[in-house]
C-alpha cells in the first residue's frame, strides 16, 4: 500500500511538475538575493555557504510541503484519503518519501547555479556530501511532513507552517551546516561525526512518532 | 459552575502560598549568602531556576496530557494541556527575563547562546506557534488534536535541540551555576526550598486555570 501511496505521489508530481518547479524557482531566486546581499564577496561566502544553502533548502521546503498537501484539499481528496481503509501512518511515509525525492531534485538542479553563482569551489570530497546531503534531507522532509500534517488542514496554513517548523528544525539546520562546513573544508570525520549522529536520531524518533501519531492528528 | 475561590480549600491554598512567596522573597534577600563576584545578581538564580523547573515540569504535563488526549478522547486531557502550555510559557516567559538579567552582570552581556538559554528560547517559539494553532486553526475538534501532537513533538524535541546547541558552540561557557549539590548548604537548602514553593505555586495556578478552561468550555457549550 505504501509503493501504491508513493505512485500516486509521484505520478501527481510528474504530471503536473508544480511542487518540483516551483521549488527549483524558488530556490533560484533565493540563490540570486545571496549573491546580491553578500556582493558576492568571498571573504563572506566561504564562511556562510553551508548556512545560506541550508537557508535555501528549509524555505524552498515549506513551498514544496505544502504544495504537496494544499493540492489535497481541491475536491476534499484528503477526507477520501484517509477514509480509506488503510493505515494511516502509511500516509505520512509517503509524504516524507515523495516530499524527499522533490527536495533532492530541487538541490541536483541548483547546485550548480549555487556554486557558480556565489563563485565556491565544489567539495573535495562530492560523494561525502552528496551523501550526507541525503540524510540531512530526509531529516527535513520527516519534520516537514509531520508539521505539514499538523498545519494543513488548519486555517492560516500557509503562516503556521514556517513559524511551527523553523523552531523544530533548528538541531538539523545547525547539524547540516557544521556537517556540509566540515565536508568543505575537509576535514575527517571524526570531527563531524556527532552531527551525523544527530541527524540520524532526528529521522529514526521523528519518523517513529510521525507513523504513530499521523493516524491521531488525521482522525476525523 | 462554582468561583474556584468559593472552595475553601482552595482559599486556604491561596493563602499558605502567598504566605510562602512572600518568606521565600524574605529569604532569598535576606538570609542567602553573597557570591563574591556576582553580588546581588546572583540572587535572581533562586526565581530563574525554579521558573525553568516549573516550565519545563509544565511543558511535559503538555506532552502526557496530549498522549492521553489521543488515548482517551476525553476533552479534560486537552483542557490539562492547554492550562499546562499557557502557565509553562507564562514561567518559561519568566526564564527568558531572568535570564538575560542575571547574564548581563556575568557574561558582560545580556544574550549568550548558552545551551539551556538557547533551548528554552527555542521551546518558548515553539510554544508561540502552539498558541498561534490554538488562536487560528480553525475547526474547534482538529485544533484539539493538533495541538495534542504538537504538545508531544516539542518535548521529544527538546533533548535534541539541547545537545545540537551544546555541540553547536561548546566555547560558550555553561550556566554559572552548575554544579547544585557542590553548593555550600547557604546556597542549596534556600534554592531548595524557592524551587518546593515555586512547585506548590504551580499546582495551584494549573488547577484555576484547569477550572477557568472549563468553566469556559461549558459557557461555549452553553450557548
Amino acid at each position: 500500500m505504501f509503493f501504491t501511496l508513493l505512485k500516486k505521489e509521484l505520478f501527481i508530481e510528474f504530471r503536473t511538475r508544480e511542487i518540483t518547479i516551483s521549488m527549483i524557482v524558488f530556490g533560484l531566486a533565493i540563490i540570486l538575493t545571496f549573491a546580491f546581499s553578500s556582493n558576492v564577496s568571498p571573504m563572506i561566502i566561504v564562511n556562510f555557504a553551508p548556512g545560506m544553502f541550508w537557508i535555501m533548502v528549509l524555505f524552498v521546503t515549506v513551498i514544496g510541503v505544502h504544495r504537496s498537501f494544499a493540492y489535497e484539499k481541491e475536491f476534499d481528496a484528503f477526507s477520501m484519503l484517509i477514509s480509506a481503509p488503510i493505515d494511516r501512518g502509511l500516509i505520512f511515509l509517503s509524504k516524507w518519501v515523495s516530499g524527499f525525492i522533490f527536495l533532492t531534485i530541487m538541490e541536483l538542479f541548483l547546485l550548480i547555479p549555487f556554486y557558480k553563482f556565489l563563485m565556491i569551489d565544489f567539495p573535495i570530497q562530492p560523494w561525502l556530501a552528496l551523501g550526507t546531503t541525503i540524510l540531512i534531507n530526509l531529516a527535513i522532509m520527516v519534520v516537514a511532513s509531520l508539521v505539514s500534517g499538523i498545519a494543513m488542514r488548519a486555517r492560516l496554513s500557509e503562516v503556521l507552517l514556517p513559524i511551527l517548523l523553523f523552531p523544530l528544525v533548528s538541531p538539523i539546520i545547525i547539524s547540516a551546516t557544521k556537517i556540509s562546513g566540515s565536508i568543505m573544508r575537509g576535514e575527517p570525520y571524526a570531527l563531524w561525526d556527532i552531527w551525523l549522529l544527530i541527524i540520524l536520531t532526528v529521522i529514526v524518533v521523528f519518523g517513529l512518532v510521525g507513523y504513530t501519531l499521523f493516524d491521531f492528528i488525521t482522525e476525523e | 459552575m462554582q468561583f474556584f475561590f468559593h472552595n475553601k480549600s482552595n482559599r486556604i491554598w491561596l493563602v499558605i502560598i502567598i504566605g510562602l512567596m512572600i518568606f521565600n522573597i524574605w529569604n532569598i534577600i535576606v538570609n542567602t549568602p553573597m557570591v563574591p563576584d556576582q553580588h546581588w545578581a546572583q540572587k535572581i538564580f533562586y526565581v530563574h531556576v525554579p521558573s525553568a523547573w516549573v516550565g519545563f515540569i509544565s511543558y511535559f504535563i503538555v506532552m502526557v496530557s496530549g498522549i492521553m488526549y489521543f488515548i482517551k478522547g476525553d476533552e479534560h486531557w486537552d483542557i490539562v494541556g492547554l492550562a499546562a502550555a499557557e502557565i509553562g510559557t507564562l514561567f518559561i516567559s519568566l526564564v527568558l527575563i531572568t535570564g538575560p538579567i542575571w547574564a548581563t552582570p556575568i557574561w558582560g552581556q545580556p544574550w549568550i547562546w548558552e545551551p539551556r538559554l538557547t533551548t528554552t528560547l527555542v521551546l518558548f517559539l515553539i510554544y508561540i506557534g502552539y498558541f498561534m494553532m490554538r488562536a487560528f486553526g480553525g475547526h474547534a475538534e482538529r485544533v484539539k488534536r493538533y495541538a495534542a501532537s504538537l504538545g508531544i513533538i516539542a518535548f521529544v524535541d527538546v533533548p535534541i535541540i539541547f545537545v545540537s546547541v551544546k555541540f553547536w558552540a561548546p566555547e560558550i561557557q555553561s550556566h554559572p551555576q552548575v554544579e547544585m549539590t557542590s553548593q555550600p548548604p547557604g546556597i542549596l537548602i534556600p534554592f531548595l526550598l524557592s524551587l518546593g514553593i515555586f512547585t506548590v505555586l504551580y499546582w495551584l495556578m494549573l488547577k484555576y486555570r484547569i477550572h477557568v478552561i472549563q468553566v469556559n468550555y461549558k459557557s461555549m457549550a452553553d450557548v
